[in-house]
């Protein structure tokens, strides 16, 4: 009996090729939407975890303290945490290393090539800190950092802009009319979360940075520093431990606020994914709208088919069609329209994601997700925009049904 | 013939067959009061009447369309007065074989699928099918047309197809309403020629008409005025201007 009735339906179908054909565009057009956004939302999500990978996550990250003014939390104070104060927070239980961060933003020459970089001036450590590796030649040792050697670790962005094919090592490039000297470069890492380009970065000694670059009334300051932790369950213990050090050697007294922050990257990665995740489910209810309208489609096709095929209902019936024939051969029609273009408008979400991901240089999962949804979406809008013309169809006397002109 | 056959049981026996319609505020209408007749195999029957005279409302419930008010309809020697829907489906797919007056074809379906069509709900498979609509087609003279679609051919060849239609389950009996209404008289001629031919054979028709020509076919003849049957004999025994 399914097989007739699925043969009937699809019969129906075919008959009206225009009108099938337009129904089921509105479906198409909706699950390739969904489809779209929810790879959309996926690929976000997948960028924000790479990026995170690369930084690593069981980082602690200290920065100045807030101003107060008047009561009202204001921007960054100024600096507070010292070189000094980040060497002391190595030897603390569970942590790994500690490092810290001068920036500086110059323009980089060497021959008649110069490029805008960011400089960060830092510590040995910080390679281990920022899940760095060297690709060729040496990062700067802690005696260089001690002594302010003119020492400088550029990564692959700073390579390609300065010297293309040549080999970096050992050249020297100007930085703010000085010059310094290549000693090493760093793998490439790739787009960070914004879109930024994390290679385009020289790493030096943070005194040398200090003395050349960026002086400053403390010097011995820094803009950010990073604690790695062994593990990301010792995160919370760790942070305590630094607070509780940092205000001993700041010599904060009893109740008086902090004059630094502690922040963990993992709940910094947390808010981040979860405002990812609230993006691609906002996408998605979006994109459902255009399923809703579609469906709404479906379910009027489906009207004017059971008036326009009364006569047809009335032949039927009279010939030994029972109600319940008639009802599923309707309810059918209309899921075998749901069904195809549900399937067409998923084959189109999956090629115009992977054409999207193509054309903006990412990576598109393809989904279950998308599939799940596309075969869920056709059983239930069929069902429900064809349910209430299948049962008027069912419901009609085949006697009026057969005068019907 | 089997007509005269008194030891078989009537393919259809009414009795005091009533049908009322109940209208909102009390109000009612009778059309049918106390209708009692018998039809035996192989007779072939004209049901006459002016419009409103309550003729379709006893056809509907002979076809097993409707069902009466009060009274019993023995169908092939099975009461199907009280009958459900769902039964009366069964009973009119497998009983009984339908020709309306405009033919009531699927215009999209080739005239095979549309002479199978009633074989569809007695779960038969479509090979057994088409091969049941290539008979039937051959028994109304249109071999050759299964794969053509009815808006090809003429009304009265349209009208063959629905008496193929009306014939392949095997009915005990088929009813006819104003089969030629829609059709010239030379075409009419020639589809009641068919039908006589099929009564011929042993096929139970019932007609109905208000045609005189038309019901000059049938033998016998009931007539229905204002709810009543006023008339029930042989055609040619009835007075045309009695009435």
């Amino acid at each position: 009996m399914i097989g007739q009735i699925l043969r009937e339906a699809w019969i129906s179908i075919t008959a009206y090729k225009m009108r099938s054909f337009l129904t089921m565009l509105g479906i198409m057009i909706g699950v390739a939407a969904v489809v779209m956004m929810v790879a959309a939302g996926q690929t976000v999500q997948n960028e924000i975890t790479k990026t995170f990978d690369s930084m690593g996550t069981n980082l602690i990250i200290i920065g100045p303290g807030e101003t107060v003014t008047g009561g009202v939390r204001g921007g960054r104070g100024r600096p507070s945490v010292s070189f000094n104060d980040v060497e002391s927070l190595r030897d603390l239980k569970d942590v790994e290393t500690a490092s810290y961060i001068v920036n500086a933003a110059v323009q980089a020459v060497y021959g008649s090539n110069n490029y805008g970089v960011s400089v960060a001036g830092t510590t040995p450590e910080y390679l281990a800190i920022g899940n760095w590796e060297i690709e060729d030649g040496i990062m700067f040792s802690e005696r260089d950092l001690k002594s302010g050697k003119p020492y400088i670790v550029i990564g692959q962005t700073v390579v390609n802009e300065l010297f293309g094919l040549q080999d970096p090592i050992g050249k020297n490039i100007r930085l703010k009319g000085q010059p310094f000297t290549v000693i090493g470069t760093l793998k490439e890492k790739g787009d960070g979360l914004m879109g930024d380009d994390q290679d385009n970065i020289i790493l030096m000694p943070a005194t040398t940075l200090r003395q050349r670059l960026r002086g400053s009334p403390r010097p011995n300051y820094t803009d950010v520093a990073f604690v790695k932790v062994t593990s990301e369950d010792r995160m919370e213990s760790v942070a305590n431990r630094i607070e509780y050090q940092l205000r001993a050697r700041h010599r904060l007294k009893d109740g008086t606020d902090n004059d630094f922050t502690v922040r963990l990257m993992t709940e910094m990665v947390e808010k981040v994914r979860s405002v990812g995740l609230i993006l691609s489910l906002l996408l998605a209810a979006i994109a459902s709208i255009s399923l809703i309208v579609g469906s709404i489609g479906i379910m009027n096709m489906m009207l004017v088919s059971v008036t326009e095929r009364t006569r047809e209902i009335g032949t039927r019936k009279a010939l030994g069609a029972p109600n319940k024939w008639i009802m599923f051969q309707f309810l059918t029609e209309s899921i075998l329209i749901s069904f195809i273009g549900s399937f067409v408008g998923m084959v189109i979400g999956v090629l115009l994601s992977q054409v999207a991901g193509y054309y903006f240089g990412r990576e598109v999962p393809i989904s279950v997700w998308s599939v799940v949804i596309s075969v869920s979406v056709a059983v239930v809008v069929g069902i429900v925009s064809g349910l209430m013309p299948a049962i008027k169809a069912m419901k009609l006397d085949p006697i009026e049904a057969l005068r019907f002109q | 013939m089997a007509a005269t056959d008194s030891h078989e049981k009537p393919v259809i026996a009414v009795r005091d067959l009533c049908k009322t319609y109940f209208m909102p505020g009390g109000m009612s209408q009778s059309v049918l009061k106390d209708v009692s007749f018998t039809v035996n195999s192989g007779e072939f029957v004209a049901i006459m009447g002016h419009s409103g005279s309550g003729k379709s409302t006893l056809m509907n419930i002979l076809g097993c369309l409707d069902r009466p008010t009060s009274g019993v309809y023995e169908l092939a020697g099975k009461n199907v007065s009280d009958k459900t829907d769902a039964e009366l489906a069964i009973i009119r797919g497998r009983e009984i074989g339908f020709v309306f007056q405009n033919f009531n074809l699927l215009m999209k379906r080739s005239i095979a699928d549309n002479v199978s069509l009633p074989l569809i709900y007695q779960g038969i498979g479509e090979k057994d099918r088409y091969e049941r609509a290539v008979q039937m087609l051959h028994k109304v003279q249109l071999q050759g047309y299964e794969d053509r679609l009815p808006t090809q051919i003429s009304g009265g060849m349209q009208q063959r197809v629905a008496i193929a239609r009306a014939l392949i389950n095997n009915p005990k009996i088929i009813f006819a309403d104003e089969p030629t209404g829609n059709l010239d008289s030379k075409t009419s001629d020639e589809i009641m020629e068919l039908f006589t031919d099929l009564n011929r054979q042993g096929i139970t028709i019932v007609l109905v008409t208000h045609e005189d020509d038309v019901a000059d076919y049938a033998r016998r003849m009931i007539k229905i005025g204002d709810g009543r049957k006023v008339y029930d004999g042989l055609r040619a025994d009835y007075e045309k201007d009695e009435a």
